[in-house]
């Protein structure tokens, strides 16, 4: 009996030991300066606060994704500066990519120390930003931040501002992400297809395709569809959210909003699908596919697959090595439109969470990450002499350094996307040399991003929006990919069970906010 | 001794056996297909499909999953080290719960086993649990937060105690009068009666704790504590978020998804031992489907 009561009670004990070591860094980082808010005293920005020796702080900081096998390598190097010149260690955690959104909402709201935490749109930074999970940094960045805050456009700060308060630190980086295609050139060529530039020579590619390749299937996923209506129509999608429903007409229309499904090009669009896959342009079973697109293409089983232009630089790689002679060609869908638009700077960046201890130690680590090159390197590239080398011109990386296996050492990458900056960044030599001309191509048709940092709450109509999601899952594969019988009566079908289901209410409240977003900004 | 058969025996066996084995020929059949299909080449799989023999034999899967150097490895001892430990501890202390609660002498056994079954009825839900493990308990990135959870459940102390039950009370009484402790009582004579009660709550203990990749999930951060499963569930969530439409945002050029073989041989890994261990726990349940049949 004593005996069961002593192995319980050393239980505990032992469980008491593992939090033991969390508690020396809450008591060890209280923060020198009690600045945060209070205006620095000197007024001028190069004034270094730490003049008072920094006592030793352990930051807690997490990443979304997996850790690299070399992570800890990596993190022992980073460290090692780190305690240099800040006295501070960083302790990286990834959530891993299983049940990662629950992960990082457990992460905010259950209090749990975190010093900085990656942020981004597509991981509900405004949502969490309204709940009041981070912390305001518009006191501390001046002074912690400096380079950081001298450096970042004031229109970056504006897409992590609410209320007037800064809740993150956006990255910079310049992203294009449109939908495109990458497809097999070297069979457009040897068939004399016609370029691609829109939808009638996509057909005829397809088309093409279908009749000279009997053993291959020229679409295998069906991503492809829906985003090539979205993008012929030149719809824009709001806030981000590029499967909603409700996108706003044209770009230079910001306030014809519209429910898709009601349209008459949605009709037109999928009768021609509908002839497309009696066509046999894609299997009948493709809604059920679980072969991603990209692993089809590389094995020869389809030439199209859908992608963003950074995936595709990866696949134009992947043909120079293992199949040097298929040719690979990429075509972006913002040439439909014949504009495009970068990515919200909030699309990566890092917040500092309510229950941080060591905020002020945490921006000033960022600062280094960002804006040093030696930090920007080691934790993007990994250690120099074994990741990665300067090609011989000094503007490149080779992965991995001379002397080290290639297949035992693929190089080290992470999800280090927080504190990305291009204009720190080397290329690895065997990238793409069409990427180049591909982003000029892209910073050349930009136009202004004012649609996705339009931030859009959908609370007061989430049950609306439970089911609306419901029956889109439910006929909106099966028409985008034609495998509807009748077209005319699914589309009437699907019309009514989405007004049934709430739509019209929907509708209302997305475009309330986004008009008083619009009022707020001064677009017409 | 052969007892002659007749027509109608012989007939009922060819019935019976060939009913049998059509089941087990489809319970067997995608099993063996996954493991054909691990170790076939990760084209021919695509272009091809799954076969009963591998088209294009290759050990890539394999050999990728492993290359990893010991962290599979890892994973392995430490989702071992924690099932043996977790069913062993479990197992003593739910028999002890059950033990106590099935004594007929002990006045609070009715009150104890309502309140046991009392915290079945609700709960508060995942965000308090993690705070009460995370901030109170301290428990995060620490092996006892996947070893805890699983320990005790009132479901299996239940059944336990059910189980003892059916053990004739005389025994316990008469090694009272000849004057043994309870723990003695415990350990010497209800134990090795219980064996088929035993082997079944512990092949249910040591199949959750081997199968499970939530707990890992959820409080370890460091990559050499994680459970087998939740690494390998990693790495098909991972091509998941590939497919998904968040992948249209982020920079994935570096990242190579994992392959339908590796799928495969992920599969394979992870149910192989569980199939080697069962034939020798088999025994007892058959015991223990008849134990409790013929009483007296």
């Amino acid at each position: 009996m004593s005996l069961l009561i002593a192995l319980l009670l050393a239980a505990f004990a032992f469980s008491a030991c593992g939090g033991k070591g969390k508690d020396t860094a809450d008591i060890g980082g209280e923060p020198t300066e009690g600045a945060a808010g209070k205006p620095s005293e000197q007024a001028d920005e190069t004034a270094d606060p730490t003049e008072k020796p920094l006592e030793e702080a352990e930051l807690i900081w997490y990443l979304v994704g997996d850790p690299h096998a070399d992570q800890a390598m990596v993190d022992e190097e980073l460290n090692k500066k780190f305690k240099e010149d800040l006295n501070a260690t960083v302790k990286l955690n990834f959530t891993t990519w299983t049940e990662w959104q629950s992960k990082y909402n457990l992460l905010l709201v259950s209090g749990e120390t975190v010093d900085m935490i990656f942020a981004s749109t597509w991981a509900d930074f405004s949502k969490y930003a309204k709940m009041g999970a981070f912390q305001d940094l518009s006191g501390m960045l001046p002074e912690y931040a400096p380079k950081t805050w001298a450096e970042v456009p004031r229109e970056d700060w504006e897409s992590a501002t609410f209320d007037g308060k800064i809740f993150a630190v956006p990255c910079t980086n310049p992203e294009f992400t449109p939908n495109g295609w990458f497809y097999r050139e070297d069979l457009r060529k040897k068939y004399n297809l016609p370029e691609i530039k829109d939808v009638a020579s996509m057909e005829a590619y397809l088309d093409g395709i279908k009749k000279n390749c009997p053993d291959m299937i020229p679409i295998e996923q069906g991503l492809e569809i829906p985003s090539l209506f979205r993008w012929s129509n030149r719809y824009e999608p709001i806030a981000g959210r590029e499967d909603d429903l409700v996108q706003v007409k044209s770009y230079d229309t910001p306030r014809d909003v519209i429910i898709y499904p009601f349209t008459d090009e949605y009709v037109e669009f999928c009768k021609m699908t509908q002839e497309w896959a009696e066509k046999g342009y894609w299997s009948k079973d493709i809604l059920s596919s679980k072969t991603a697109a990209g692993d089809a293409l590389k094995a020869g089983k389809c030439a199209v697959a859908q992608m963003n232009p950074a995936t595709a630089y990866g696949y134009f790689s992947n043909f120079e090595k293992e199949h040097p002679d298929w040719e690979g060609g990429y075509f972006p869908f913002s040439r439909l439109k014949g504009y495009s638009i970068a990515n919200s700077p909030m699309n990566n960046g890092m917040a500092v969470p309510k229950s941080a201890v060591n905020p002020e130690r945490s921006l000033m680590a960022l600062d280094l990450l960002r804006n040093d090159t030696e930090y920007y390197r080691l934790s993007w590239f990994g250690i120099q002499g074994y990741h990665w080398d300067l090609s011989d011109d000094g503007t490149e990386i080779v992965v991995p350094a001379k002397g080290q296996d290639p297949i035992k050492n693929k190089g080290f990458w992470t999800t280090s996307w927080g504190w990305a900056n291009y204009k720190l960044n080397l290329e690895n030599v065997t990238t793409w040399e069409g990427k180049t001309a591909l982003v000029q191509e892209f910073m050349d048709q930009q136009r202004p991003n004012y649609l996705s940092d339009v931030k859009i709450d959908t609370t007061p109509v989430k049950t609306e929006e439970a089911a609306i999601k419901q029956v889109q899952q439910k006929y909106s594969s099966v028409l985008f990919m034609g495998l509807a019988p009748d077209v005319d009566k699914a589309i009437e079908e699907y019309r009514d069970q989405l007004k049934k289901a709430g739509i019209d209410q929907y509708f209302e409240e997305i475009r309330k906010q986004l008009f008083a977003y619009y009022d707020e900004k001064g677009i017409e | 001794m052969k007892l002659k058969q007749d027509r109608s025996m012989i007939l009922f066996n060819i019935i019976s056996y060939s009913i049998l084995a059509s089941f087990s020929l489809l319970c067997v059949i995608p099993f063996w297909l996954i493991l054909s299909g691990s170790f076939s080449s990760e084209t021919s799989v695509i272009r091809e499909g799954y076969g009963i023999l591998p088209r294009e034999f290759s050990m890539n899967a394999y050999e990728e999953l492993f290359r990893s150097g010991d962290t599979i490895g890892r994973a392995y001892v430490v989702t071992i080290c924690l099932t043996v430990t977790g069913t062993l501890l479990g197992l003593f202390l739910q028999t002890m719960a059950a033990y106590v609660l099935q004594r007929k002498d002990f006045k609070y056994a009715n009150t104890m086993a309502f309140l046991i079954y009392f915290t079945t009825l609700f709960g508060g839900g995942l965000i308090p649990w993690y705070i009460l493990m995370v901030r109170y308990l301290h428990l995060k990135d620490s092996y006892l937060a996947m070893l805890v959870p699983p320990l005790v459940s009132s479901w299996n102390i239940i059944l336990l105690k059910n189980f003892m039950k059916s053990i004739p009370a005389e025994i316990t009484e008469s090694a009272k009068i000849d004057g043994a402790g309870d723990f003695l009582i415990y350990r010497k004579l209800i134990l090795p009666l219980s064996v088929p009660g035993l082997a079944t709550v512990g092949l249910f203990m040591a199949l959750g704790y081997w199968n499970d990749w939530y707990l890992c999930n959820l409080f370890i951060t460091t990559p050499e504590k994680y459970n087998l499963q939740s690494l390998l569930f990693n790495v098909l969530k991972k091509a998941e978020f590939l497919q998904s439409s968040f992948a249209g945002l982020v920079t994935t050029e570096y990242y190579d998804p994992p392959k339908e073989t590796i799928k495969l041989a992920t599969a394979v890994i992870v149910t192989g031992p569980i199939i080697f261990l069962y034939p020798f726990v088999q025994k007892y349940f058959v015991k223990g489907l008849t134990i409790g049949a013929v009483k007296g």
